[in-house]
């Protein structure tokens, strides 16, 4: 009967087009968006940094810790002075002047810690206002000599992987591979916690149609009635990632990890928010009221969970708050994938944390939803 | 307070078939109101059973307990002898809601697939029971068309299709003919009479109810009031005949005297310058009328009989029109 329920759901979703508009269509229309918006831009970056007091040697190696996105290219120039006009003139974006009679070995430290500081003994980061990338990548270059120093001039002590030191300047670099990588799965998390909760409208649309009465009427348990919606809804939802999962991925290059972990991913966020989306559906009264609900906390959790902004970049409250979301679980469990290219093993917990979210939501919905349905 | 003439319980079950339904006792209180206020009535297998009200009097609330869809306060229902609201009562119960419950997005034969698998109905079997049902409500030729292209009252058959296709033992009609077009209302009425199953048939027209109904309980205001055959209850409450004399300027005082005199002349008064005049049998008394407002010299311009009908014995029992 769950799955007659669920067909019947399907069929007439299919037929009003409502599945096609939120599944298919919508879905599509964002992965294009997100795929011409980022996926593209690593090309269209050209980004020229001047460095001047660094031998060919030095240059490579801090080109290699900054670990640069195609398109920065690295000039070396005569002095600090023709850095200076260099940039002024817009010739270059931004331009770093080693300075090695001012450097101290603890200054090597600064550009690495703090790249925005504005005295940096032994450096000249030179910046135009008006170019952005200009300055993030000449603090990313700067960072690379200091990490390619450091590991030179550290007599005892480890030797320092100027790869390791990399990590901390990719950020600063825009590569828009990574940015599609990142908002894909992200956007999808948003997209499943609407859709659920709209899905869910169906039963109240249904009380007020009057096919809600004769389904009741029928001999079925309630739990049969909730659940088949239930299944309707995860197999669009389930259909929505995939399809933001498919454009993104072969259309635009995106890669979002071991596809095991994806598929795992995918199932958990689609539950839980399947669970979270029909509880907040069964707080409501009427098709509206669900509307607005859905709408305000989904958007909400998509804040606070770093689904539109990456968590990364906001304080550290948030980061601490995204963990009480299962958009942040979710948004830890694809990153684990597509950041840092770890293993499907790797998703595991965020997995069993999204399941147990839907249980506990999806537990609190049957009750209220139960309620609907019965006499 | 309930009256029952024309037909008892013990009478069926001492000469017919065993209910099919029975409820006892039923109350149902929403919020502050009694929606229903101890109703008690059964329907015996094959028996069409009217339930005769105004909007309001507390009909679709007590279909609503009799079909699962709420819990009575106090009493209970029964259904071929399950528990009502137990899914073997369910299964043996066609409910027919009043508004249109079918999916507009549908076919008839999609809407008639889903419900009837909500029952158990499925492959050959299914289909066979659309076909014949279809059929039965005269839509066979409309099938595969959308439920939403439909007319006002095709829709209502299509509705009562979706309530007896899985071939229930008690078909529950709860308003089935409100807003239809004649033609469509005489289909649906038609349809109910050639079923042959116990049906509870709510409705508000009496006409309907006196045509298509073996007993009719009348309920107001959560009470069921009386029940009965129809000829019973208006033999018992409608009262009787009435004779409607019209006439342009005349002075009706003296006929109205004159016609006093007359034999199974009962009462006689004037209505908006008419005169009415109640008896035991109109049609035997006309002749004596006419010729009195002859021999009177009052030119009359319409002479009208109506029997008594379950209006009257609404009327009679409540002191309120049927359809207030």
């Amino acid at each position: 009967m769950i799955r007659v329920i669920a067909l019947n759901e399907l069929r007439r979703r299919l037929r009003d087009r409502s599945v096609l508009i939120g599944c298919l269509a919508a879905p599509l229309l964002m992965a294009a968006v997100l795929g011409l918006s980022f996926a593209g831009s690593s090309s269209a970056v050209a980004v020229h940094i001047g460095v001047s007091g660094a031998s060919p040697e030095l240059m490579a190696a801090a080109e290699q810790a900054s670990q640069l996105p195609h398109g920065v290219t690295v000039v070396a120039m005569p002095s600090q002075q023709a850095v200076r006009t260099a940039v002024a003139n817009g010739n270059l974006d931004g331009g770093v002047a080693v300075l090695p009679r001012q450097m101290r070995l603890s200054s090597l430290l600064i550009p690495i810690v703090d790249p925005g500081a504005t005295h940096t003994p032994g450096f000249d980061v030179v910046t135009r206002g008006t170019s952005q990338l200009g300055q993030e990548y000449a603090e990313s270059v700067a960072a690379g000599i200091s990490s390619a120093l450091f590991a030179d001039k550290v007599p005892h002590g480890p030797t320092v992987d100027p790869a390791t030191v990399a990590i901390t300047t990719q950020s600063v670099g825009h590569s828009g591979k990574v940015n599609l990588n990142f908002f894909a799965p992200n956007i999808a998390v948003v997209f499943l916690f609407i859709g659920s909760g709209l899905g869910m409208r169906s039963l109240l649309m249904e009380r007020s149609a009057g096919t809600l009465a004769r389904i009741t009427a029928a001999p079925l348990r309630p739990t049969q009635i909730v659940l088949g919606k239930l299944l309707a809804i995860f197999v669009t939802g389930l259909v929505t990632v995939f399809v933001i999962w498919a454009v993104t991925t072969f259309a635009f290059g995106a890669n979002w990890g071991d596809p095991l972990g994806v598929l795992l991913m995918c199932v958990g966020a689609t539950v839980a928010m399947c669970g979270i989306g029909v509880f907040l559906t069964s707080l409501a009264k009427t098709e509206q009221q669900a509307f607005g609900i859905t709408l305000l906390v989904g958007l909400s959790l998509a804040l606070l969970g770093g689904n539109l902004l990456p968590s990364g970049s906001l304080p550290d409250a948030f980061q601490v708050l995204a963990l009480g979301t299962p958009n942040g679980w979710a948004l830890v469990g694809f990153g684990r994938l597509d950041q840092l290219g770890e293993p499907a093993s790797s998703v595991i917990g965020p997995f069993f944390v999204l399941l147990a979210i839907a249980l506990v939501a999806g537990g609190l919905a049957m009750t209220r939803v139960r309620k609907m349905v019965e006499p | 307070m309930q009256q029952a003439v024309g037909g008892s319980e013990a009478a069926a079950t001492a000469l017919g078939p065993p209910a099919m339904l029975r409820c006892e006792g039923l109350r149902k209180r929403y919020g502050d109101r009694l929606a229903v206020d101890g109703v008690s009535f059964f329907i015996a297998e094959h028996e069409c059973y009217g339930l005769l009200g105004p909007n309001g009097a507390g009909k679709t609330t007590t279909i609503s307990m009799l079909c699962g869809l709420a819990i009575p306060d106090e009493g209970h229902v029964t259904v071929d002898g399950f528990e009502g609201g137990t899914l073997e009562a369910k299964a043996a119960v066609g409910y027919v809601p009043q508004d249109l419950a079918l999916y507009p997005d549908l076919s008839a034969v999609e809407n008639l697939t889903f419900f009837g698998q909500l029952y158990g109905l499925s492959g050959k079997e299914l289909q066979a029971r659309i076909g014949e049902t279809l059929e039965l409500v005269g839509l066979a030729d409309r099938g595969k068309d959308r439920i939403g292209t439909y007319s006002g009252g095709m829709k209502r058959r299509a509705n009562m299709a979706a309530g007896l296709l899985h071939r229930p033992k008690l078909l529950v009609l709860d308003e089935p003919t409100v807003g239809v077009d004649p033609q469509s209302r005489n289909a649906i009425l038609e349809t109910v009479g050639q079923l042959g199953i116990a049906v509870l048939y709510t409705t508000h027209y009496m006409e309907e109810a006196a045509k298509l109904c073996d007993r009719i309980g009348i309920i107001d205001d959560g009470h069921l009031i009386a029940e009965g055959t129809a000829e019973a209850l208006i033999d018992a409450h409608g009262g009787r005949d009435k004779v409607h004399l019209a006439s342009e300027g005349a002075d009706l005082h003296e006929l109205a005297a004159a016609c006093r005199e007359l034999d199974n002349i009962h009462d006689v008064h004037e209505v908006d310058g008419n005169l009415e005049l109640s008896t035991d049998h109109g049609p035997a008394v006309l002749s004596a009328v006419v010729a009195v407002a002859t021999r009177h010299g009052v030119d009359l311009t319409g002479v009208e009989v109506r029997s008594p009908n379950l209006e009257d014995v609404f009327l009679s029992l409540t002191g309120k029109e049927l359809r207030d």
